[in-house]
């Protein structure tokens, strides 16, 4: 009797944190079912009813929104916006975080400090540095598209530089130097050979983390006139809601799936790595 | 908590003085991208906040941003207490339910993924996400207006605060689970039973043990998440062009200013750059706290 008790004592104990997560799935589940229905069902909310509700189900919104002139141009830009930020990141960062391990770990907590300076400057705080100072200083360098790179590179700054240097911890970095050095590897070899495969999860991490960051990046873009992914979808949302909504949905499954990637390429490695956010 | 930290410094490399002066060097690429990027913009923004037309120094544009955009300020700082008060509250009420939820086994995986996609997300995707569910055509405003409560006719709209609120709370909320949750996992059940056996109940164990280990992680959430919604843009601004917040003003009066003269959007910058630094500075300290505790706790 006693064991049956504390059973049912245990499952009751289970009723208040199972309403907890009922109540969340539904939150956050809710809004993208509307968003699937309202890409995917032709119907308008108004005339939604027992006898409409199967009919005029339809991937047209969806291919309406492939067939805009500016869909692919503005994904491509995207793309290689987020590319161009990754190869930044890395090539300013690893060697930076590599040095101040190796040669200067006096510089540690001046350096980490510097990196978490873009949480004090919000992307909207940064569009008014650009009016400040590059507006009036450097008016060329906004004319290209990739002017925006840089400012990216800034705002990832505190989770990649955190996961970066978490990859480091990780590793026994002096050994794996002193090891390939007196092997008789150059730099460069013990940079690519020893290094840089080793910290390879937390690298990967952040390198997702950056990109889905980018492709969702509308502040900057739209202040500075850029026709990047974000800009466009928000411009082609005002013009047709169904195929706006279409790529909404679109782009929040590249970008869990983005992420996934990130967890599944980073869960066998290091725990830390793989709980990298934005913060 | 007395436990040393062991010396990151100790098995570092001896180098000697000369070299170590020119071992600042190896830092310069690092140093000058960010001067260009980051820190000269930024003092840019704080000079032009204190320049008027004539270009004398003044304090008049900060103080007028404060006294003209007092709307705005008081939105904003509305939005950012409420939705980080209850994106603690529900953030740590579900992680504590994830965290502790015995089946099914992938249930907390899927809430801490999850929390890693919806923390992140933001921007103009979300508000679309809503606009279909409670806008004025959404299918869960047609769901509510059929069972008899029609929220547009009482108090909600998803253009105005009520919906910013509403919004905000779906990258609020899995943004606390991912804060709480390491140190939720470090409460360890041995502590709990330790607390039982010395005669405590739930409530002593509660207040004496549990909170005690998660007030750091709760308060440097709750900062993190004021801060986080002080200085979205997108979410809000796709939900409502109109929007009389901070950084919706910043943007207007960036746009709407060619001369680039008017103070306005420098001094609003400016002010919301010092509620970053104090909150996100507070933010930072707790974590570093928060995470000596995880790590004790884990050894």
């Amino acid at each position: 009797m006693a064991a049956i008790s504390s059973r049912i004592k245990a499952y009751l104990g289970r009723i208040g944190p199972s309403l907890v997560l009922l109540a969340a799935a539904v939150f956050f589940i809710a809004p993208i079912l509307s968003t699937a229905r309202a890409a995917f069902h032709k119907v308008p909310t108004i005339l939604l009813d027992r006898h409409t509700w199967f009919k005029k189900w339809s991937l047209e919104g969806v291919r309406r929104a492939f067939d805009e002139e500016f869909f692919w141009p503005t994904l491509a830009l995207s793309l290689k916006l987020a590319l161009v930020t990754v190869l930044i990141t890395m090539a300013l960062l690893v060697p930076t975080a590599l040095f101040v391990h190796l040669r200067l770990p006096k510089a540690r907590a001046l350096v980490e400090f510097l990196t978490v300076l873009p949480y004090v400057v919000p992307p909207i705080a940064l569009v008014a540095g650009v009016a400040a100072f590059f507006r009036p200083n450097a008016r060329w360098f906004l004319n290209s598209d990739f002017s925006l790179a840089p400012f990216y590179v800034v705002m990832a700054m505190p989770f990649t530089y955190r996961a970066i240097d978490a990859g480091i911890k990780a590793i026994d970095v002096r050994t794996l130097v002193d090891a390939s050095r007196s092997l008789g590897g150059s730099w460069a070899t013990t940079l690519r050979k020893a290094l840089l495969p080793n910290m390879a999860s937390s690298l990967l991490s952040s390198a997702f983390l950056t990109a889905t960051v980018v492709l969702g990046e509308f502040t900057i873009a739209s202040s500075l006139a850029k026709n990047t992914f974000a800009t466009f979808s928000f411009e082609y949302f005002s013009r047709d809601a169904q195929g706006g909504v279409g790529l909404a949905l679109l782009t929040l499954l590249a970008t869990t799936a983005l992420l996934g990637l990130m967890t599944v390429a980073t869960r066998s490695k290091s725990r830390k790595a793989a709980t990298v956010t934005r913060f | 908590m007395s436990n040393t930290v062991p010396n990151p410094i100790a098995n570092g490399p001896v180098a000697s003085r000369e070299r170590r002066g020119w071992a600042w060097l190896g830092l310069l690429p690092f140093l000058a991208f960010l001067a260009i990027f980051l820190v000269l913009p930024t003092l840019g923004v704080i000079r032009k906040a204190f320049l008027d037309n004539n270009h004398s120094y003044t304090t008049k544009g900060f103080t007028d941003a404060i006294s003209m955009e007092g709307a705005a300020f008081w939105n904003s700082l509305k939005i950012s207490l409420i939705t980080a008060f209850l994106g603690v509250i529900f953030g740590t009420t579900l992680a504590y339910a994830a965290a502790t939820a015995k089946r099914p086994k992938w249930l907390r995986s899927l809430v801490s993924a999850f929390s890693g996609v919806a923390a992140n997300m933001g921007g103009i995707i979300l508000a679309f996400l809503f606009l279909t569910l409670l806008g004025r055509q959404g299918l869960g405003t047609k769901i509510l207006t059929d069972n008899g409560w029609d929220p547009y006719k009482s108090w909600f709209s998803i253009n105005d605060f009520s919906g910013v609120v509403l919004v905000y709370m779906y990258f609020q909320i899995p943004l606390m689970v991912l804060v709480t949750l390491p140190a939720i996992d470090g409460l360890k059940a041995s502590w709990r039973e330790a607390s039982a056996n010395l005669g405590g109940t739930t409530f002593t164990y509660w207040r004496r043990v549990g909170l005690p280990v998660l007030a750091p992680s709760m308060l440097g959430g709750f900062l993190l998440l004021f801060a986080n919604a002080y200085s979205a843009y997108a979410t809000a601004y796709a939900l409502n062009t109109q929007s009389n917040l901070v950084p919706i003003k910043i943007s207007f009066f960036l746009r709407g200013d060619v001369t680039g003269r008017s103070p306005a959007p420098f001094a609003l910058a400016t002010w919301m750059i010092l509620f970053m630094a104090v909150s996100m500075g507070g933010y930072l300290v707790l974590r570093k706290r928060a995470e000596r505790w995880q790590q004790s706790a884990a050894a």
